[in-house]
């Protein structure tokens, strides 16, 4: 395997219009046609990240989990050998979805149409009255889906064979995210969100502070200060299609006497856990396409922003944790985390929202990006390096029939 | 009048609270604080905010599966101020446009709703 170029960095007063400054085309963020291109350039063919191994803690374990942009359903399991396998949850005999429940323990599954029967490794251990079929059993496996882990995240890739593997794709990344707590957890909470939004849409909310002082005057107030009256961050990091950003927090910042509280039980337990100050603290990775990770062990939260069509998503937030509440001061410090990072992501829903109305409307042919809105900037010009490409392919295998 | 003690000694104080405040589950307690007015969550807070360490460090003494039902009671009403304290110390006057949004981010599992 070649080595992995390094992070490319840019500190936040560095000039970064090499990485383009013109207008954006509106269309990508709202366009069904553009939404399709996206599903066969992307995410039939990009390492997604989809489930937690805490998820699949022992053998026999195993989750369904639907790709709504793919029309999917993915069967994973942990088998008695402990391997995580992955497969389309479709039974081989008429394609009928195989499994109903999102999660249980398990090692053979029966196809409720005709009860064939397939073993955690995907083969097919019994159908009824086979011998009448025209077809030999080992050709009757469950269609299998790539699948790796890095970080105690759990990707696939809808592509039979992968380009790259989840480390070569993550490349210096894959190492950073081992060192999260996201790497060692056993459990996390979640919040959901729905969305009437592009998921590019969606995702650049996150991406970019130039909003934080307007959205979130009292949640955010942190985040910036007369220093940085915008909270953009120290520094921005590229390493091909993903990215990160390097998080400014106001140092005269004044916590309110509660929060200091909840922050100081957060943090007694963050060091017990072993995290103190580390070079991934602050960084905030955005895995191309659609996941977001945070490095701080105080907030140690996952965002993906899943695709459902052109003008809707979906928001799913994890915060990660090593062992069940073993106390109750931890499990104070854990759900003031997580209502506090709740508190923020709520406050975004509404303007995202208003922004697809704005862009569905057609009123505006681009949209602009200033040189703090860069990872927006990259974003769009990775997926849209992806979906040309796609179209060229498709072009020249249509040309060629 | 119901004089029954709900929670143990030394947080008498926030007996008036235990009906409205000691609920079990993170998403029931999030919605309770959307769904509360202005001055439910300030006399709640108000009365709870210097007692929560003195909680924790009586609760800390047990393993959660071990917490009587005073106990428990007290633990559901500090993890409710946790949620309560956002409303008031942080948002303030913008807590209501606020829970407009936040009706809209459910809770779909949390650390404290297992082994509860």
């Amino acid at each position: 395997m070649a080595e992995s170029p390094a992070t490319q960095h840019i500190e936040l007063d560095e000039d970064h219009a090499h990485l383009g400054t013109g207008p954006i085309p509106a269309g990508p963020y709202y366009q069904p046609e553009y939404f399709d291109l996206e599903r066969e350039a992307i995410f039939r063919r990009t390492w997604l990240q989809i489930a937690h191994i805490s998820e699949l803690p022992e053998p026999g374990s195993f989750i369904v989990r639907p790709v709504e942009i793919a029309r999917a359903s993915i069967l994973i399991t942990r088998g008695r050998d402990g391997e995580i396998r992955a497969f389309h949850n479709v039974c081989t005999h008429r394609g009928t979805q195989l499994v109903s429940d999102d999660s249980g323990k398990r090692s053979l599954f029966s196809c409720p149409y005709h009860m064939w029967t397939f073993s955690d490794d995907g083969e097919l251990r019994s159908a009824p009255d086979f011998e009448r079929f025209y077809v030999d059993k080992s050709q009757c496996s469950l269609s299998k889906v790539a699948v790796d882990v890095c970080a105690g995240l759990v990707f696939i890739n809808l592509d039979s064979s992968p380009e790259q593997s989840l480390r070569e794709y993550l490349g210096p990344f894959a190492e950073e995210l081992e060192q999260l707590p996201v790497a060692r957890a056993t459990t996390f909470s979640e919040y959901t969100y729905e969305i009437e939004g592009n998921w590019k849409l969606t995702y650049d909310n996150f991406q970019e502070n130039y909003h934080l002082r307007f959205i979130h005057p009292r949640s955010g107030e942190a985040a910036n200060g007369p220093q940085n009256p915008f909270g953009y961050p120290i520094r921005y990091g590229f390493h091909g299609p993903h990215r990160t950003q390097t998080i400014w927090s106001n140092p005269d910042a004044r916590p309110k006497p509660f929060q200091t509280f909840g922050f100081m039980k957060g943090a007694e337990f963050a060091i017990k856990d072993g995290f103190g100050a580390s070079a991934q603290g602050k960084e905030y990775y955005a895995i191309f396409p659609n996941l977001f990770i945070l490095g701080s062990p105080m907030t140690p939260f996952s965002q993906s922003v899943v695709p459902i069509s052109a003008n809707r998503s979906r928001g799913i937030i994890r915060m990660y944790w090593i062992g069940e509440d073993d106390c109750a001061s931890r499990r104070f410090a854990r759900e003031y985390a997580m209502a506090t990072a709740r508190d923020i992501h709520s406050e975004d829903r509404a303007v995202i929202q208003a922004g697809q109305r704005g862009l569905e409307s057609g009123a505006l042919s681009h949209i602009h990006f200033q040189s703090q809105e860069i990872l927006c900037r990259h974003l769009f010009q990775e997926v849209d390096k992806r979906v040309e490409a796609y179209r060229a392919e498709r072009d020249a295998a249509r040309a060629k029939a | 009048m119901n004089t029954e003690r709900n929670l143990p000694e030394g947080f008498e104080q926030l007996e008036p609270y235990v009906e409205s405040w000691s609920i079990a589950g993170a998403a029931n307690r999030s919605r309770r604080r959307i769904d509360s007015s202005e001055q439910e969550r300030v006399a709640f807070f108000n009365a709870a905010k210097e007692l929560a360490g003195p909680a924790l460090a009586l609760l800390d003494q047990k393993p959660l599966d071990q917490l009587d039902d005073r106990e428990t009671r007290l633990m559901n009403l500090i993890l409710s101020l946790a949620h309560v304290s956002l409303a008031v110390e942080i948002q303030g006057d913008d807590e209501p446009k606020h829970a407009k949004n936040s009706r809209h981010i459910t809770i779909t599992r949390a650390s404290s709703d297992f082994n509860a």
